[in-house]
């Protein structure tokens, strides 16, 4: 197989391309773009078949020394945590970029150069092996989105909502920046050891338990953040109304699983007696987002922020599963993350659909009826819906079932009140579809059937949703071993009792 | 071919038929669809039939068979396989299921001829048959909510199958929702089990039971009573019924084959699978049979008073499945299925008949505006009365014999089961009244004006159809009924499937007459091998004392509604007045809607206004991000403005961080 790197590269090499190479022709940037998405899309398809079923451990490892004075290593790996994610991020950005090259940008070079920028980033921030390798990637990632708001971002509120974002975002890149150096520092230190920031290394020098705490506290706040989770959701509103569809689709697709991944792949393994100690209070910020997501979005009529604060709802369900420190509750979450770009995605593009139908509204109240004339639109916006409410069928529901197993097995009475979650997720999934597609049509709508290139945009991710929905196996065994790595050592802590830890951590 | 090998075909044909009618549904011709759907069907019920010949070519023991596709979701302890569980229980209810759902795609044919919605009716009709068949065939915990669900999905489908009338579409949410807080008790139910058993697999947790639980313990009852809440909501068991009379808003056909004969008795055959379960559990046995009882007295009642005759039709199978559900719930396996398949042939007969009346009345379903339409429309009205008898529980039809053996095994078991025999003995009384009361209605007295034209040759129909819950003008694009209703006087294969209903509800209770022969109970056996309650039953002085009670019951119910009804018209306005509080109860059904609303619809509403008006315009987005705004703006004034200030400031912030984290760190180490 190629380097990681080529993955993780190429598509903005493409953005480079484009930008460079098309003077004249307002389209080749997009084309180009195009054609980084598909080879990034081939690339990951590759590697998931080669990290197969049943595998373990990292694969197509790079390590190069970066900075060796502060001991940062370029260090790339392929796991069971991530190859999944990295699927969904080439898949989700090749129906984006496919679906921006059906309308023509102001400044179509720069637009693209940002979308590609911002694909390299996810990649390698699922992809990095380093923690200071994945803060300097998780940093990358949102300065694309900064300017893609605020410079191709519709209505008025595009640069309040710009502003939040990034104060929102810059508070919690700078509370993991801070919490990052203090981990590679301390756990050098404590142990009388080089300063390293090697994923794998730190694993095998962990902190005190006074250190774990805090830092543990610094990088939930900035994975919280992004997600959003509640109460750190205040840019979440005005960003997703801000922002292209084109752009929300990937942002709310690929960069709040950034965030949970982050819990999964770096705190669990890194802080696991923080973990431990902090389940409660993680378990219980995710039990309010998922009520507090699910409330507000029964209540909404902007389609758009229906989708977003059922995001709020869907995100608190994978933290729960994380927090569950189990692995039936981490593989459901894992499997989740998947699910969930999945079926938001393509949510977002499909309200974009609808808007075009009822005179560009988005507001649910103006639509209606619009099934009639559009059947296939409808049958897609049906499955994505269920999908939504985590039908049983889908793979959705499985990742929903193995969540509340394992929070279940942990905490019974958090689980049982979550389950409010899953009834309210069917009332307001339900709502959307029967508001827009169902009842008397809309004054302003006129329905028609979506075109050959929408359905171009639809199919490939809600093929991959109906293959999940049976065989949601082929990820989960993907991601078996490596998930239960990465939940063991906080599992351990959390069912150990807390003397013979104290007596451990104190050499 | 294997046993095993038939039940994949049972749900491969409507799997097939789903696809191929939805994947066609631009391109086939004529009625071509019904045709489709309703020849899948029939296979799979020829493929239910195989897998019957075939299970009993095995040795008694050996019923039990069960089959692999590949792993679902086999992961960190999980086992779940995509498998069926082949065993006598589940090839009579696919048996069932499959039989009565070929008649009525059969009577859909042309009871949707002139429907727009054709294809897409019968794309939904497979697709639930589907459903149906994987829920009593799935041989693990997962599979069966995935079954449990696609049934909640396609009901929701055809309830809202005329999409643009608010009131059907209400209606479909609403029973989705429901039937979801169903799935959730038997999710949870799950969870409570497997913590014990470790295992998804059916076989495998009735074997494990015994050893893991002891009788009565804590978490199997909760996880019993849980698995029932997703049977009441499936089964329209109080108090989560409130769906089903307003699932009445789906086609007709679609009332009598869900919403009578098949989905909703997926409550009763689950106690049945989970009875090694439930006999450990007494508490949840006890709850199963007192909410069953209740619903059955109470349904009966409320039936006794709508006038809307589909919704007399939905109450009285809440108050059928109600007998069902204490049967399966007191250990009288055998003789609540038996009254299942039994009731599937009368009850979707009657719906059949009163679609054929409400054809007739151009979409009226009133029974204050029915009359007489007994010479109009014979065919109809000898089936209605053999519907009507069947389910009075008159003999020799089938319901006397199925309903009578759920009250008496209930009998036997003696303390205070009593009551719920005395309860059961009340309501087949009502049921008889209530009967008796729609046919006495529609069909007897001075005809109406569309009975006259109807007897005259000429089929009524209003200009304009108009939705009578709300008055709109029906929206007749998205296929409504349109000007051309059908009645079984004029279609034969509407025809064709009600005599063959007919048959079944005169004589499918002759298969078991007690002391004669035992068909379902010796066919079921081999599934209730491990339990102590399935013996035959040896109180002859109560077997005969309760076929006489239950016979008097009947007739003497019929013959009130005669007087009430036929005899003395006046009557009935009289007895309302002189019971008026009784009559409110009745009329305005216990409240049950209003209840829920009030505790459950309107808090969830508020809450969610509260979070979304107030909470987080006032404090999200007001204190936490309006404050840091502020800052931010306070201090940033004279690098904001451009996009790069924004970056440049970015930037700085970031290295300021960092070089005060290093300090910091420095200093302390």
């Amino acid at each position: 197989m190629p380097a990681l790197s080529i993955l993780i590269w190429l598509p903005l090499a493409c953005g480079l391309l484009g930008a460079l190479a098309a003077r004249r022709n307002e389209r080749i940037p997009g084309i180009v773009a195009l054609l980084g998405c598909t080879g990034a899309l081939g690339l990951a398809i590759a590697y998931l078949i080669q990290y197969g079923p049943g595998s373990s451990g990292l694969k197509d490892v790079t390590d190069v020394v970066w900075i060796s004075e502060l001991g940062i290593h370029y260090k790339l790996g392929l796991s069971g945590l991530n190859v999944a994610l990295v699927g969904l991020t080439a898949l989700l950005f090749f129906a984006a970029i496919l679906a921006s090259n059906l309308r023509s940008w102001e400044r179509p070079r720069l637009f693209y150069f940002h979308m590609m920028l911002a694909e390299s980033a996810v990649l390698g921030a699922f992809l990095a092996q380093d923690l200071a390798l994945f803060v300097a990637f998780f940093d990358l990632m949102l300065i694309p989105f900064y300017f893609l708001i605020g410079g191709w971002g519709t209505g008025p509120d595009r640069v309040k909502a710009t502003i939040k974002l990034v104060i929102y975002t810059l508070v919690g890149s700078l509370l993991m920046l801070a919490a990052a150096i203090a981990t590679g520092v301390l756990a050098g230190s404590q142990h009388g050891q080089h300063i390293t920031f090697v994923l794998s290394a730190l694993q095998g020098l962990p902190l005190s338990r006074g250190s774990q705490e805090w830092i543990f506290l610094f990088f939930a706040a900035a994975f919280l953040v992004k997600m959003p989770a509640f109460p750190l959701h205040g840019w979440m509103p005005d960003g997703y109304r801000a922002m292209p569809i084109e752009v929300l689709m990937v942002f709310s697709g690929v960069l709040s699983k950034v965030g949970a991944y982050g819990f999964l792949a770096i705190v669990l393994p890194l802080f696991p007696q923080a973990s431990a100690h902090f389940q409660t209070l993680m378990l219980v910020i995710a039990l309010l987002s998922i009520l507090y997501g699910s409330a507000v979005a029964f209540t909404q009529t902007d389609a758009r922020l229906i989708a977003g604060y059922s995001s709020v709802a869907q995100l608190g369900f994978i933290t729960f599963g994380i927090f569950a420190l189990d692995p039936q509750g981490a593989q459901g979450a894992l499997l989740q993350m998947v699910n969930h770009g999945l079926v938001v995605a393509p949510i977002f593009f499909i309200i974009a659909l609808l808007a075009a139908r009822s005179g560009g509204s988005e507001d649910i109240r103006d639509m209606g009826g619009i099934a009639l004339r559009a059947p296939v639109l409808a049958v897609a916006f049906l499955i994505v819906a269920l999908a939504t409410l985590a039908m049983p069928g889908s793979a959705n529901f499985v990742g929903e079932f193995l969540i509340l197993l394992g929070v279940f097995k942990a905490k019974l009475a958090l689980a049982i009140i979550a389950f409010a979650g899953v009834v309210a997720a069917s009332v307001y999934a339900l709502r959307l579809f029967i508001r827009s597609m169902h009842n008397r049509v809309g004054s302003g709508v006129r329905s028609r059937e979506m075109t050959l290139t929408d359905g171009a945009v639809l199919v490939p991710v809600l093929a991959v949703i109906v293959l999940l929905a049976f065989y949601p196996q082929g990820l989960l065994k993907r991601s078996e071993a490596s998930v239960g790595a990465s939940v063991s050592a906080a599992h351990i802590a959390l069912t150990e009792p807390p003397q013979t830890l104290a007596t451990a951590e104190e050499p | 071919m294997s046993t095993t090998t038939y039940g994949w075909l049972v749900l491969a044909f409507p799997l097939l038929g789903t696809i191929a009618i939805g994947a066609g549904f631009k391109r086939l011709p004529g009625r071509s669809a019904g045709w489709i759907g309703t020849g899948t069907i029939f296979l799979a019920f020829l493929a239910s039939l195989g897998a019957l010949i075939s299970l009993q070519g095995h040795a008694a023991d050996h019923r039990q068979l069960t089959s692999s596709l590949w792993s679902y979701a086999s992961t960190a302890g999980i086992d779940a396989q995509l498998s069926i569980l082949v065993d006598p229980l589940s090839v009579f209810m696919i048996l069932v299921v499959t039989g009565v759902s070929t008649a009525i795609h059969l009577y859909s044919v042309s009871y949707l001829d002139s429907d727009r919605g054709f294809v897409r009716f019968f794309a939904y009709l497979n697709f639930f048959v589907f459903s149906m068949l994987l829920l009593v065939l799935a041989g693990n915990f997962v599979l069966l909510i995935v079954g449990w669900a696609f049934v909640t999905l396609a009901s929701y489908l055809l309830i809202s199958f005329w999409y643009r009338r608010t009131t059907a579409t209400a209606a479909g949410i609403k029973s989705f929702v429901i039937n979801v807080v169903g799935d959730v008790g038997l999710v949870l139910g799950t969870f409570f089990i497997f913590k014990h058993t470790d295992t998804l697999d059916f076989l495998k947790t009735f074997s494990a039971a015994p050893h893991v639980f002891t009788s009565g313990e804590g978490d199997l009852t909760a996880g019993c009573i849980l698995l029932l809440v997703g049977a009441f909501a499936k089964s329209a068991q109080i108090p989560l019924h409130t769906w089903l009379p307003d699932a009445m808003e789906g086609p007709t056909p679609v009332s009598a084959l869900i919403h009578a004969a098949t989905m909703v008795t997926a409550g009763v055959y689950l106690i049945a699978r989970m009875h090694p379960l439930f006999e450990l559990a007494p508490a949840a046995q006890d709850t199963g049979a007192v909410v069953g009882a209740l619903t059955l007295l109470i349904a009966a009642t409320i039936a006794v008073t709508q006038t809307d005759i589909k919704r007399v039709i939905a109450y009285s199978t809440m108050s059928q499945i109600g007998y069902m559900i204490m049967g399966v719930s007191v250990g009288a396996y055998a003789a609540g299925l038996f009254h299942l398949m039994t009731h599937a042939f009368f009850k979707a007969l009657l719906f059949m008949a009163a679609g054929s009346i409400i054809g007739a009345m151009a979409g009226e379903q009133s029974l204050d505006r029915m009359k007489g339409f007994r010479r109009a429309m014979p065919f109809t009205f000898a089936s209605f009365l053999i519907g009507g008898l069947a389910l009075s529980g008159i003999p020799p039809f089938s319901g006397f014999f199925s309903k009578d053996e759920i009250l008496l095994v209930t009998g036997e078991l003696g303390g205070w089961h009593w009551a719920l025999y005395v309860v059961g003995y009340i309501g087949a009384f009502l049921t008889a009244i209530y009967t008796f009361r729609m046919i006495f209605r529609a069909f007897f007295g001075d005809p109406v004006a569309e009975a006259r034209e109807l007897e005259a040759g000429h089929l009524h129909h209003a200009e304009q159809p108009t939705n009578p819950a709300t008055g709109e003008v029906e929206d007749t694009d998205v296929g409504f009924p349109g000007p051309a209703h059908a009645i079984a006087e004029r279609a034969l294969p509407m025809r064709v499937a009600m005599g063959l209903l007919a048959l079944g509800a005169v004589g499918a209770g002759l298969i078991q007459i007690p002391k004669v022969d035992f068909v379902i109970d010796d066919f079921l056996r081999p599934t209730f091998a491990g339990s102590a309650l399935y013996e035959p039953h040896t109180r002859n002085g109560l077997l005969v004392f309760g076929l006489i009670l239950g016979t008097l019951l009947g007739l003497s119910g019929i013959a009130i509604a005669w007087r009430v009804w036929v005899a003395r018209p006046g009557i009935a306005p009289a007895l309302r007045e002189r019971f008026a509080g009784a009559y409110g109860l009745f009329v305005n059904k216990w409240y049950f809607d209003e209840l829920i609303d009030a505790l459950v619809v309107r808090p969830a509403a508020a809450v969610g206004r509260f979070a979304s008006n107030t909470f987080e315009r006032a404090f999200v987005e007001g204190t936490l991000v309006g404050g840091t705004t502020q800052i931010v703006r306070a201090a940033s004034a004279s690098v904001r403005g451009a996009q790069t200030g924004l970056l440049r400031y970015y930037a700085a912030l970031l290295v300021l961080g960092v070089s005060g984290l290093g300090l910091y760190f420095l200093l302390q180490t």
